[in-house]
């Protein structure tokens, strides 16, 4: 059981150095980052204590994942892998219990405590063989494959869209807009195969073309709905809205370009950083862009000749 | 046709491939046995263009990737991809209209299911017929008939002496040497990274007993079993 858990560390260390880190400040950065979104979080919502609990849940969720069970029940005795289990989702919720703790929210930090030993006894399917009809097909992979994971999320963006008019809050109407593009940019966080860049009968600039306008395209039938309901019932604010959909359009353009721009390796730290000063000053876009296609078209040279 | 010619391979200072040599013929059937680690799917990389590598690799086409079909010996896919969508994305990628997917689904695939949740066999056979719809020149198959049912088997076989009377460069490697047997017109002994024999389909009888005398040699002797 020992092992397990150095090897489980071992791993996170090469993910951690991966990412181009040491791993001691990779900890510390977690740390400070942990502590800084919690405090956020809860002076920005009196929900906070129950988006705790529903982030714990998630990331336990993942942990019960049926075949990993099954492949620690295949190589453990059954007290042990028990215990594997429990010290793990343990170690998950601690920190969010201490904060809970801290902020003098005991109930809900029993309720995760509980939560954490329960699931540790529960197995969850992740894979469901129910096949979700889509428009994203023409194209595949990263909206087909990426909407299928995250359909609730636009489901949720829209009902925030229905919300805001409802209330007659325009922030929040802005607001459920950039949660479609931000979505939609977690569809390319995932760097595709070798081999599935290599199937294509392109020259990089042909590659990334495809790439950026099949994300243009999809992004839009996703974001439109909500574009053209806030148009119409904010007509004097659509110079906003439409600032709002062309930035969305230059953040994917430039995350598929920052992500080729790494390869054949994950967006490294320092792409991370422009992408993220980029978040902050919109009009760096006309820079990064640029430099961003520059390198990927560079690197995808190799297999795309 | 593709010439190879002194094509070396280095992973840091491990020499992988050693100067391979071979000349893969339009309409002809190339096989390679080796065993794990040979180099085989080193040297498949090396001619896709996957892998950089020393020597050179010339063909009739240019560039050759965009001829060339290559089923991997374990083939990768997106979840919640269906086979479908799969096949439109091989296709989308070569520019080919991936018209009447039902009739040419031969394996008869559950195309609307999550590719992902396939079984083996059934993800080979959809990257098969996946390279197959992208209409190439070339193919290179690196365990075709890995993980696949017998009647699929047979069915790729067909397939593969189809690509052969239709002049298509094959290139295939299998650790079932009867598989080759029915299918290459050569087969090319690999080991530690170079060509060490060669036979035309009357010598394959010899290849094969060569090959049992030093790949088995003595080594179950040596468990002790009792």
């Amino acid at each position: 059981m020992r092992h397990y858990f150095k090897l489980q560390l071992t791993l996170i260390n090469r993910h951690i150095s991966d990412f181009g880190l040491r791993p001691a400040i990779g900890y510390l950065l977690a740390f400070v980052l942990f502590i800084g979104l919690s405090l956020a979080l809860f002076i920005k919502t009196s929900f906070a204590q129950y988006l705790y609990l529903l982030m714990v849940i998630s990331f336990l969720l993942n942990l019960g994942e049926r075949s990993r069970n099954e492949f620690l029940k295949s190589i453990f005795k059954a007290g042990e892998y028990r215990k594997i289990r429990l010290l793990e989702n343990a170690i998950v919720a601690l920190p969010f219990v201490l904060f809970l703790v801290y902020k003098t929210c005991y109930l809900s930090a029993l309720a995760t405590a509980v939560c954490a030993a329960i699931l540790a006894f529960l197995q969850f399917k992740a894979i469901s063989n129910f096949t979700l009809p889509i428009p994203f097909s023409r194209w595949p992979f990263e909206f087909t494959a990426g909407f299928r994971k995250t359909f609730c999320l636009h489901l949720f963006a829209y009902f925030l869209t229905f919300m805001a008019v409802l209330v007659d809050n325009f922030n929040l109407g802005v607001f459920s807009l950039l949660v479609v593009f931000v979505v939609c940019l977690t569809y390319y966080g995932e760097l595709e195969a070798d081999y599935c860049i290599w199937i294509h009968a392109q020259k990089p600039k042909g590659f990334l073309w495809t790439k950026i306008k099949t994300a243009l395209l999809y992004s839009s039938i996703l974001s439109l709905p909500i574009t053209g309901v806030l148009c119409g019932f904010y007509p004097q604010y659509t110079h906003i809205i439409l600032a709002v959909q062309l930035l969305g359009y230059g953040y994917l353009s430039c995350f598929i370009l920052g992500k080729y721009a790494a390869f054949p390796h994950p967006i490294s730290l320092p792409q991370s950083i422009m992408f993220a000063v980029c978040f902050a000053m919109p009009p760096l876009l006309l820079l990064v862009i640029p430099f961003f296609y520059r390198q990927s078209t560079q690197k995808l040279t190799r297999i795309l000749p | 046709m593709i010439s190879i010619e002194n094509l070396s391979k280095y992973y840091s200072s491990h020499q992988v491939l050693k100067g391979i040599n071979l000349t893969l013929e339009a309409g002809m059937v190339h096989g390679i046995v080796g065993e794990n680690g040979a180099g085989k799917t080193t040297l498949f990389k090396c001619i896709a263009g996957l892998e950089d590598f020393e020597g050179s690799i010339t063909s009739q086409f240019s560039p050759l990737k965009n001829h060339l079909g290559f089923l991997q010996t374990d083939p990768f896919f997106f979840s919640k991809i269906t086979g479908r969508e799969y096949l439109q994305l091989l296709c989308n990628a070569r520019q080919q209209p991936p018209t009447d997917l039902h009739a040419k689904n031969i394996f008869d695939l559950p195309l609307n299911q999550y590719a992902n949740t396939y079984s083996t066999g059934m993800k080979k056979k959809l990257a098969l017929t996946a390279i197959l719809l992208q209409q190439n020149e070339a193919f290179i198959l690196d365990e075709p008939f890995n993980g696949v049912d017998i009647q699929s088997n047979m069915v790729i076989t067909e397939i593969i002496q189809k690509l052969r009377s239709l002049g298509k460069t094959v290139l295939i490697s299998s650790h079932i040497f009867s598989t080759l047997n029915d299918t290459c017109d050569w087969i090319y002994l690999l080991k530690d990274g170079q060509f060490i024999r060669q036979a035309g389909r009357d010598g394959f009888a010899d290849l094969e007993a060569e090959m049992r005398a030093f790949t088995v040699g003595d080594r179950v002797a040596r468990l002790g079993l009792s």
